[in-house]
């Protein structure tokens, strides 16, 4: 049941972002691996440059790795932790079509008018927008929240400038040794020297 | 060469026997097949079509043979799919659910050719066609080695075999699906086309139809490569796929 719903999906989406063909076409019959948090999916780029999902043993071309942390942090628009996603495989399939999807996008206006017409549509369209950037906004303010107080009121989790200083005091440590171990060196070496003489 | 059997649902016939009877069968149910496919599937049936043409990456101005097309359901969705610039032909052996096909080709306003003609023997030249679907009636084929080596022949470099077929369940679902198969279908069978022995016979095919391994292992011997396939609703079918290389 799932499966056709999402081919059907799919391929609406790849109709409604024309552009995109042209963008897979050349690496038709590939399949991407995506491992976001829980989720498991597989992508096959289809010979007309549209997307389909993959049979379950197929084998992919290029796995996609995005743990729940960075999920939450693309999520966010993180630019940084674009940077940290992890791809094994092909990694320029993996990137061309992790760049196409990242611009395309459902244009659920267009879809609804032809339900309901083009004034309600829009109307929905409009506030289910504002509800998702509302929802967006209050779920960062809720992780603010609470990382302010589990770093203040109930110190569980450390600041950015502690863990600095953690990581200098240890650097500085670590040269100390350095340093001690030297001289200890040294000092053996002249009391060998001088029982020798 | 003559005198060897074939299965005909549970019996067993001889091989010359079984097109007549799969012929019978279909002359039967011809004018009933749209509203009993909806009935029996409970419209699953439109979904697992839409899935074969959406996983099939045909693109405009391609050309699509349809195998054994019935009432043209694929050749109706392939025809939107290849535009006026494609060609989709309409082929099926029984000359009654052609003629429904046909029928409805025209009543949607398409140009599809109609063809008769039996999938061991493609009237067609090598390498025609961009896609080759077969939906529902491999089953009912009596060589399936030689039908599947055709649908490899007519395909052109690159082109896609797609077969989409009642297969096996997944197991803990197969005593409801027995009792369904075997109780409910031939029951609507006599109750919407008067005719519960064609349905007893559709059970019985499938049950005799090879499983999803079986097959993606035939598709492949009949030459085809890089064959997969999709399980659809629990297995009651599968949709395998193969490309010539």
């Amino acid at each position: 049941m799932l499966k056709p719903l999402a081919a059907e999906f799919l391929q609406h989406i790849t109709n409604q972002n024309n552009w995109s063909r042209q963008h897979l076409l050349a690496f038709a019959g590939k399949i991407v691996q995506f491992n976001i948090a829980l989720i498991k999916t597989k992508l096959l780029i289809l010979e007309d440059g549209s997307l389909s999902i993959a049979s379950n043993h197929a084998v992919a071309d290029a796995t996609i790795h995005i743990p729940p942390s960075l999920a939450l942090r693309l999520l966010a628009k993180d630019e940084a932790a674009k940077m940290l996603i992890k791809i094994e495989g092909d990694t320029h399939l993996a990137a061309e079509l992790s760049k196409v999807l990242q611009y395309m996008r459902w244009d659920i206006t267009e879809d609804l008018s032809k339900v309901i017409g083009d004034i309600p549509a829009e109307k929905i369209a409009a506030i289910s927008k504002k509800t998702v950037a509302v929802t967006k906004k209050q779920a960062i303010n809720i992780t603010e929240m609470l990382r302010e107080f589990w770093q203040e009121e109930k110190p569980v989790l450390a600041k950015k400038w502690q863990v600095e200083q953690f990581n200098n005091d240890v650097d500085t440590l670590r040269s100390d040794f350095t340093r001690f171990e030297k001289k200890l060196a040294k000092l053996k070496q002249s009391i060998q020297e001088s029982t020798t003489n | 060469m003559r005198n060897k059997e074939t299965h005909f649902g549970f019996k067993s016939v001889k091989e010359e026997e079984k097109q007549k009877k799969v012929g019978e069968v279909f002359h039967s149910v011809a004018q009933k097949y749209d509203i009993m496919n909806d009935v029996m599937s409970a419209g699953m049936h439109r979904l697992w079509k839409r899935f074969t043409v959406n996983t099939s990456g045909v693109k405009a101005g391609d050309s699509v043979l349809d195998i054994a097309a019935g009432s043209g359901d694929l050749s109706k969705l392939f025809s939107q799919k290849v535009g006026p610039s494609g060609q989709v032909i309409l082929t099926d052996i029984n000359a009654s659910m052609l003629a429904v096909g046909r029928d409805n080709m025209i009543d949607a306003g398409l140009q599809v050719p109609a063809a008769q003609c039996n999938a061991e023997f493609l009237p067609f030249a090598d390498h025609s066609f961009d896609c080759v679907v077969v939906a529902f009636g491999l089953r009912n084929m009596t060589h399936k080695d030689h039908a599947l080596k055709e649908m490899q022949r007519v395909l052109k470099v690159g082109g896609r075999l797609l077969v989409l077929e009642f297969s096996t369940v997944w197991d803990p679902l197969s005593k409801v699906y027995d009792a369904y198969s075997f109780k409910f279908l031939p029951f609507m069978g006599k109750l919407i086309a008067n005719d519960a022995d064609s349905y007893e016979y559709l059970a019985e095919s499938i049950r005799m139809h090879p499983d999803q391994e079986t097959l993606k292992k035939m598709i492949t011997e009949a030459g085809l490569s890089k064959v997969d396939y999709y399980n659809l609703s629990a297995g009651i079918v599968a949709l395998h796929k193969g490309y010539k290389v």
